[in-house]
């Protein structure tokens, strides 16, 4: 059974876990792990746990994109969707929603050539289906916007941004799936 | 310097580069023949040149080793699927089912965006110290954008277009050109003008106002055709001197 004070303490601190993870510091959303270690101290992961239960009940949940080095301190902490969205939802993101046709196409392009294709190639393939001016634009944008990432050799990977919102073997398996009158969603 | 081995190695440099840079399959750099290759030649250098070379080589074959590794780990993972078949099913689904494909599989991220007492002290020094666009263009492209002005001889001489000497020397050829040509009759102003390179046009013309401005030329437009003619004089002209602007394109 845990003390009254202690309750106290870890409810405060959850609450802080709670504002810090809210608010947009910086240019992009989320906290890294060892600004969450200043903030809440060196358990922070257990307090990011208890979070991320209480979040069930609002439909969100605290999820960890693991940093470079795979290491607590460089992880990226986020609040997030616990279920997916509905397309109408979708569609009050702020994203058009014919651009998530190309996000989705892109992040399976590059998966299908083991994490990495080049923009070129890339581009060629989405314009079987769309229009040159949207495929340029939203690959900026997405750039941009942390779904993809571009190297100096104009070569594409999955963002980390992508790697926080899509699950992509659910991604892979509905767009191998569609077509064929099977649906999974594991 | 052994041009042959050397070749070897700026071989295996490209073969690695050409790897990093497409998405192709880095086991196609078969790196134990690539390192014994290496060895091989390694007696042979003797300069500092060719060393540099040769680590460069093993620093490329290391980062296909770390392609190699990412390679692995992606077949490995739940995520590889034959990419033909990928990229098939991207081709065969439509617009709307690509779109819910991708909605139920998104998670979007849940935040707040709001300014902080920081983020407008930020704003405010920003807008304090923010110079007038007058300023900042000046600052940032010199004079670009500056409206088109005229210059006299004066200005070109300090720009170091002409010296004096260059100029007067030129300003006489012109004049011997126009006198050969014109030999008392009018010339077509274009025609005499014309030149390949448009900077060697605006020269003449600049030049041939002064001719006519001295009084060592005459100028005469024609209003209905729009005709400009030419004709130089023996003796300086005297008269009030009338303007004339003529525009000069690129074309002949």
């Amino acid at each position: 059974m845990m003390e009254p004070t202690d309750r106290a303490l870890l409810e405060r601190k959850v609450r802080k876990a709670f504002q810090v993870l809210i608010l947009q510091r910086g240019r992009n959303p989320g906290v890294k792990g060892w600004e969450l270690k200043r903030h809440l101290g060196r358990d922070y992961k257990k307090i990011i746990e208890v979070l991320s239960e209480e979040m069930i009940g609002l439909g969100l949940e605290v999820f960890e994109v693991k940093g470079p080095d795979g290491t607590d301190d460089t992880s990226r902490f986020l609040l997030r969707f616990r279920d997916p969205p509905t397309i109408t939802e979708a569609e009050t993101s702020g994203i058009r929603i014919d651009d998530l046709a190309v996000l989705a196409s892109s992040i399976a392009f590059v998966n299908s050539k083991q994490g990495r294709a080049g923009r070129r190639e890339l581009e060629q393939f989405l314009r079987e289906k769309f229009p040159k001016w949207r495929v340029e634009y939203s690959l900026d944008r997405y750039v941009k916007r942390g779904y993809l990432e571009q190297d100096d050799k104009a070569l594409l990977h999955v963002g980390w941004r992508t790697r926080a919102e899509i699950d992509e073997k659910t991604l892979m398996t509905m767009i191998l799936s569609r077509g064929s009158g099977e649906v999974s969603s594991s | 310097m052994d041009e042959k081995k050397l070749e070897d190695v700026l071989r295996v440099i490209e073969l690695c580069r050409s790897v990093q840079g497409s998405s192709a399959n880095p086991f196609d750099v078969d790196i134990r023949e690539k390192i014994a290759l290496l060895k091989k030649r390694l007696p042979d250098w003797n300069f500092l040149d060719e060393l540099l070379l040769d680590s460069e080589a093993m620093l490329e074959l290391a980062q296909i080793v770390r392609l190699q590794d990412e390679w692995l780990k992606h077949r490995a993972s739940a995520l590889y699927i034959d990419p033909f078949l990928v990229q098939l099913k991207v081709r065969l689904l439509s617009k709307e089912e690509l779109i819910e494909a991708f909605v139920r599989s998104w998670h979007p991220i849940a935040q707040l965006d709001q300014i902080s007492p920081q983020g407008l002290e930020k704003a405010f020094s920003y807008w304090r110290d923010l110079q007038p666009l007058s300023e900042r263009f000046r600052t940032d492209f010199g004079n670009y954008g500056v409206k088109p002005g005229s210059i006299d001889l004066e200005g070109l001489l300090k720009m170091r277009v002409f010296t004096q000497e260059e100029f007067d020397s030129e300003l006489k050829s012109l004049y011997d050109e126009l006198m050969e040509k014109s030999g008392g009759e009018w010339v077509d102003y274009r025609e005499f003008i014309d030149k390949p390179k448009m900077e060697e046009k605006v020269i003449r013309a600049y030049m041939l106002a002064f001719l006519v401005s001295e009084g060592m030329a005459s100028l005469k437009t024609d209003p209905l055709t729009g005709k400009v003619s030419l004709m130089a004089s023996a003796k300086k002209l005297g008269g009030t001197p009338k303007s004339v602007a003529i525009s000069i394109t690129g074309e002949s």
